[in-house]
């Protein structure tokens, strides 16, 4: 019975994809007929919507601004996360309650302000925020669940291993990069996919503080594929493999470091 | 998606009526427009169009930029959807950074004008050096005009508009042994259950077979509306008048078709064209902005002869639903609203009308462009005929806050089709939709 379920679960999970990769093979009629299956399979599709409204350049886009993220997310809560699992100071709880109480702050609500942020970096910052890669990377460069969860990793870690690198006079920094560092691979790495897998697929920040194809992501190029009259469905399914395709090949890479990490915050999905 | 972006409008638009607008504190001070100089201006202008209009519209940029005599060079930039464009405006108000034309309905254009953020383009059409002629003035469609004018202020100049045409299935039509469209809504309902009962010979898949697939969509509920004579407001335009007779009779016959099997709810995006397409279902509402998106998707569909007609009426004289977006001058400094002021004119003018026509399949926004448009309309006669309609054009309304109103309706429709009681649903939209007055 329970294997049933997950049987009908998983077919369930798994249509809307099929359904994407055989609609990205079909002629425009096919997807207007509903076609179940392309007659034959359209390849065309694909360098159509690669080669058409900058698909390429977002692409790349998206590659270079995911790649940001993920460094510096990994970074910035790692560096965070340390101190609110490992060294005692007044006011950490206090902090980390802080830190926790803006999950509960939704996500838009935060965009009028950190546009104005990025504004006024923008120009009192030798370098331009907005049109360019830092107001599509820095905002997003940590997260208060990727601290929450590597805290919640961190606390776990035996004291043992501090006393003992102490004894070898390591201090916390280092500490930090020899010890901790490897033992946080999977909560790490879990940390990233999130991070990557939410600027791969950002849209509404991007469109507010960009204005040209030079630094738009592929989320931005999808859109373009639904004009005003109506969808060209096959193109914009084949837009959308191409779109999935480098979050998969992530997921594949860290799959089980992922469900680890999940399962070590002590979270449920 | 929709609802969370809803969430920090609210957040935004508060702000905007906290008085962050793009101009400054106080009134903007008082410039004599005849001695500015646009010379070298750069002006961005934020649009929503995509592939083959975007390409034709940085065409006609690219044009401007080479030709106008004061070196004015314009930067188009697709920003997203209307509602992305919407996003971008209320959120730029607030940080300063706006651009100088922007693509805007007339309700969005309100709120940025109560903002600030947009400019009266009246001073810019009657300035003796830079406005326009008399005739030039006398020359733009004065039902589109006015759509954008607000307490005296042109917020805003109207390339844009299209209107909401019954797109029909003549092959079909034959098939049932009608003579044309339906001109009344009673032969509609006739033709849409003789539909179901007889489908389509070029739809051999024959999965179902329809009168029509009702897209739940506020201007399709408008549409019915003013056909039977109706609005959406008080005839002072002030308030909303949502629980008339014209709209519960309208929003009761789809109820009662789509119980007898006869009509459907559209249940995913673009639906009602995929079945119109695919000859599932004999009727379509939609804009004429559509109209080459249907040819080409008839043609790969089921391929039939289809034609537009003014949606059913009760009258003598068919009333169509238009609308469309309009272009306005963002607030920014004066020569850079000249320079965008001095674009939309030249935009607006008949030959570069007649190319956006062309391109775009909108209604021109000047009388006189339909002299060079003698073979377009020759060539394409289901947009003459959609052209012939434009006299009997009506607006929906352009009140702050009608983008939620929409919603609000659009929630009723479906309510109603699914078997909720006509009245009480509308009681209940009018006094929301009347609750939303006092937000703005």
């Amino acid at each position: 019975m329970a294997t049933a379920g997950l049987i009908m679960a998983g077919v369930l999970a798994a249509f809307p994809f099929v359904w994407m990769v055989l609609s990205s093979f079909m002629t425009r009629g096919e997807t207007l007929r509903r076609a179940a299956l392309p007659s034959s399979l359209q390849w065309a599709n694909y360098s159509v919507a690669w080669s058409e409204e900058d698909f390429g350049l977002y692409f790349v886009n998206s590659v270079i601004i995911s790649v940001l993220v993920v460094g510096g997310t990994l970074l910035f809560s790692l560096m965070a996360a340390y101190p609110l699992a490992r060294i005692r100071f007044p006011g950490r709880e206090a902090i980390f309650v802080v830190i926790l109480a803006t999950l509960m702050v939704p996500e838009t609500v935060t965009m009028v302000p950190n546009f104005l942020t990025v504004s006024w970096l923008h120009r009192v910052s030798p370098v331009p925020w907005l049109n360019n890669w830092p107001a599509l990377t820095i905002p997003f460069m940590t997260s208060a669940f990727s601290v929450f969860l590597l805290r919640q990793f961190m606390r776990g870690i035996p004291g043992e291993l501090w006393e003992s690198a102490r004894i070898d006079g390591a201090g916390h920094l280092r500490f930090l990069f020899q010890v901790v560092l490897p033992l946080c691979r999977a909560p790490l790495l879990t940390v990233g996919m999130l991070a990557f897998i939410g600027s791969w697929n950002a849209l509404g920040w991007p469109l507010l503080v960009t204005n040209t194809p030079a630094w738009r992501p592929i989320a931005v190029g999808l859109q373009k594929f639904v004009t005003e009259a109506g969808p060209e469905i096959h193109l914009q399914m084949a837009g959308a493999v191409i779109a999935t395709v480098p979050v998969l090949v992530v997921y594949a890479l860290v799959q089980r470091e992922f469900t680890e990490g999940i399962s070590m915050s002590g979270m449920k999905g | 998606m929709r609802a969370t972006l809803r969430g920090w409008w609210m957040v935004a638009v508060a702000g905007l009526a906290a008085g962050c607008g793009g101009g400054g504190d106080g009134p903007p001070p008082v410039v004599d427009l005849e001695s500015l100089d646009p010379q070298g201006k750069e002006v961005v202008f934020w649009y929503q169009h995509q592939r083959a209009r975007e390409q034709a519209l940085q065409e006609m940029i690219a044009d401007f930029n080479g030709t106008n005599p004061h070196g004015i060079r314009v930067r188009g930039e697709f920003a997203g959807s209307y509602g992305d464009i919407y996003n971008k405006m209320v959120v730029g108000l607030q940080g300063g950074s706006v651009a100088d034309l922007v693509v805007a309905y007339q309700n969005q254009a309100r709120e940025y004008l109560v903002a600030d953020g947009i400019v009266d383009l009246i001073p810019y059409m009657t300035s003796p050096r830079w406005g326009l002629s008399q005739a030039a003035a006398a020359d733009y469609v004065e039902a589109f005009l006015l759509q954008d004018r607000i307490g005296g202020r042109q917020i805003a100049l109207p390339p844009n508009r299209s209107i909401e045409v019954l797109y029909y299935n003549i092959d079909w039509l034959r098939e049932l042994g009608a003579p044309g469209p339906p001109a009344t809504w009673e032969v509609f309902a006739r033709l849409c259950r003789a539909a179901r009962d007889k489908p389509f010979s070029g739809n051999p898949a024959g999965t179902r077979s329809l009168g029509f697939v009702l897209d739940e969509d506020a201007s399709r509920a408008a549409s019915m509306t003013f056909s039977r004579g109706g609005d959406f407001l008080d005839p002072a335009g002030t308030s909303y008048r949502l629980d008339t007779p014209e709209m519960a009779v309208s929003l009761q016959l789809m109820q009662e078709l789509a119980a007898e099997g006869a009509v459907d709810l559209m249940g995913e995006a673009y639906g009602d064209q995929t079945a119109f397409n695919i000859g599932e279902a004999l009727f379509m509402l939609r804009s004429t902005s559509g109209l080459p998106f249907v040819q080409e998707g008839v043609a790969s569909g089921a391929g039939f002869d289809w034609g537009v007609a003014a949606p059913p009426q009760v009258g003598p004289e068919p009333v169509v639903n238009f609308y469309g977006a309009s272009i306005s001058v963002c607030r920014t400094t004066p020569e850079r609203q000249l320079a965008a002021w001095l674009f939309l004119k030249w935009f607006t003018e008949p030959p570069q009308q007649a190319r956006w026509v062309k391109a775009s399949n909108y209604f021109p926004a000047r009388k006189s462009t339909r002299r060079l448009l003698a073979d377009y309309l020759e060539q394409n006669p289901r947009y003459s005929s959609a052209y012939r309609l434009l006299e009997y054009g009506k607006a929906e309304p352009s009140l702050p806050g009608y983008e939620a109103v929409r919603r609000l309706i659009s929630s009723t429709v479906v309510r109603v089709v699914q078997g909720a009681e006509v009245e009480s649903a509308l009681s209940r939209l009018q006094q929301e939709a009347q609750a939303t007055l006092q937000d703005h």
